[in-house]
């Protein structure tokens, strides 16, 4: 009997081993017929332009008050100090206190990690969406300060989508939420300067 | 020998021809070069060249301070940037004695095992490029890695250099609603497709030809050369760092540490696929227990995220830690030597390319030169990881 089994085990191994493979084929097909009648997974770049995140890290850039459209840069050259590149330089301004005259950024040194946009105390520097920044000299990489700092309504837009408070929004929240602070009815010298403060900003404050 | 004795006979002779495989092969992983001596089809010797891609990470940590390098590290191996980040900063947290927040360890494994599910689909897609599927099965698997990259950008900032992981924490919390999408992404689509990628390619007698009995790695050899991760585990060692040395929360998580017996290029493939689903349990566990603590999915403070603020003048104190993590190619360590200033004393890494990539003479010769691509690409070997 074992005879039998062997010759019939050594007539039959080949069948199955055809029809098993001949399968496996045609599911490894079949799969990838199901998959030609989906929607195309690829997106046409120049004519489609991809999504971004607010938190995507791309061109660098300089930020104005959205509110006053004055420079927010106050040349404490913290993203100097923390860029692993050294691909910053900022030159303060020499007269104006808090001022930087002249800000340069290289960015075919640049490396996208974001450091500098976390040190910077009036959020002035960010990480744009804006990945289309091919020149043809290397030189042209290297943006200074005309060419870094965004429009009023530019700033306003990335405020929003990166969530940061403006100076009117930070002077109203502190005015309003923090009640201990305020100075006695009589007023004081202190309530008076934030009062001050806030008319410059053009803000009103509920008493 | 039947060939030899035939040139004898006619009075022609064979000689052996040096083949230079690389720098810039397209199935190289990066820029390798082997320099191969074959006689007739068959290999005779092989001799990997490798430093193309060397950038002195090591020599780049000792001359910036340890928040700057922390912008670097992503680099070494950039297909799983999260796993290196861990390493480092869990060597920090180490001599620094920080507490990381339990929320922080969530994310930190949640975006370790999303970078290691994309690492292995990208090694699947491109190991079948190797085996000549010119067109289709890569598609399959970059398909199913772009949609785990967008949500990783949409977390860290960028797809590849993250720079998430921060020393005491993690950088950010998850966007409203990414737990969700992600949760949905890998119940409805990333089974789903692993089991595509099965159909297509498992049992498929063409690639069973190319990959089965090729390639074999002796168990014990293997692990005198170093190797760990999947390479080895497809020879049956059952090793893995997440269970065997577990750091950061992995102990809390159930998972299995997926094993095969042969040691073959096929046993290789097939340990990948396999952890891409046993990651995706991870994951799965992993969200329940963020949403299980308390402020819910979001993080209500600051100090939920990271243990201390560290600002770019922190001071690592005096001391000395080794730390390693499994990264999708193996055991990822860090070496790390303080001695009190902003900058490392000296920082080594211990990278799991490197060793099959030392063993590859060992595998190839003897073999076939059509081999040489499939054996080297089943080891899933990252040259920037191997030249640092």
């Amino acid at each position: 009997m074992a005879v039998l089994e062997k010759i019939i085990e050594t007539a039959t191994k080949p069948v199955s081993k055809t029809v098993d493979g001949l399968y496996n084929i045609f599911l490894g097909m079949y799969t990838v017929f199901k998959n030609t009648s989906r929607d195309p997974i690829t997106s046409s770049y120049p004519t489609k332009m991809p999504e971004l995140y607010s938190r995507s890290r791309h061109r660098l850039a300089l930020n104005v008050d959205p509110d006053t459209g004055e420079h927010l840069c106050i040349a404490c050259k913290q993203c100097e100090r923390v860029c692993p590149d050294t691909c910053i330089s900022v030159i303060a301004h020499p007269d104006v206190k808090a001022k930087s005259s002249q800000f340069y950024i290289d960015h075919g040194l640049c490396m996208f990690c974001g450091l500098c946009t976390e040190v910077c105390p009036t959020d002035c520097i960010i990480n744009t969406v804006d990945f289309e920044m091919s020149e043809e000299n290397r030189e042209d990489l290297i943006y200074d300060i005309r060419k870094l700092t965004l429009t009023q309504e530019q700033s306003r837009a990335y405020f929003q989508m990166k969530g940061y408070k403006t100076k009117r929004e930070k002077a109203i929240e502190k005015a309003n939420a923090d009640p201990s602070k305020k100075p006695p009815a009589e007023g004081g010298i202190s309530h008076k300067a934030v009062e001050a403060a806030l008319a410059a900003l053009g803000v009103e404050v509920a008493a | 020998m039947a060939i030899k004795d035939a040139d004898i006979s006619t009075g022609l002779k064979t000689e052996e021809l040096v083949i230079n495989m690389g720098p810039q092969h397209p199935s190289t992983h990066g820029v390798l070069r082997l320099i191969i001596t074959t006689s007739g089809e068959m290999i005779t010797k092989c001799e990997p060249v490798i430093g193309y891609l060397h950038r002195g990470m090591e020599w780049l940590a000792q001359n910036r301070n340890y928040v700057q390098y922390q912008a670097l590290v992503d680099r070494v191996d950039y297909l799983a940037g999260m796993s290196d980040s861990h390493a480092y900063v869990l060597a920090v947290e180490k001599i620094a004695e920080l507490q990381v927040p339990q929320r922080a360890e969530y994310l930190r494994v949640i975006m370790a095992e999303l970078n290691r599910i994309c690492s292995h689909q990208l090694s699947l897609g491109i190991f079948m490029l190797d085996l000549g599927a010119m067109m289709g099965f890569p598609f399959y698997a970059f398909r199913d890695r772009e949609s785990i990259l967008s949500l990783l950008e949409e977390v860290s900032g960028q797809r590849m250099m993250f720079n998430y992981m921060r020393i005491g924490g993690v950088h950010m919390d998850v966007p409203e609603g990414w737990l969700a999408k992600l949760e949905n992404l890998i119940n409805d689509k990333l089974f789903h497709y692993t089991d595509e990628y099965e159909d297509i390619v498992t049992n498929n007698p063409i690639v069973a030809v190319r990959t089965k009995g090729i390639g074999v790695i002796d168990p014990k050899k293997g692990l005198d050369a170093g190797l760990t991760g999947p390479n080895i585990r497809a020879s049956g060692v059952n090793y893995d760092v997440r269970r065997d040395k577990p750091y950061s929360l992995y102990e809390e998580f159930d998972f299995n540490v997926i094993t095969h017996d042969a040691g073959d290029v096929f046993a290789r493939y097939k340990c990948r696929v396999d952890e891409i689903r046993e990651s995706c349990k991870i994951i799965l566990q992993a969200i329940e227990k963020v949403r299980g603590l308390p402020g819910g999915e979001h993080a209500q403070a600051d100090t939920e995220l990271k243990a201390k603020k560290i600002l770019p003048g922190f001071k690592c104190p005096a001391g000395e830690s080794y730390e390693c993590v499994e990264s999708p190619r193996g055991e990822l360590g860090v070496h790390l030597i303080a001695d009190g200033t902003q900058v490392p004393y000296r920082l080594k890494w211990r990278s799991p390319s490197w060793f099959p990539t030392a063993f590859v003479p060992e595998l190839v010769e003897g073999q076939p030169i059509s081999d040489v691509v499939a054996t080297f690409s089943s080891l899933d070997v990252i040259l920037p990881d191997v030249d640092r």
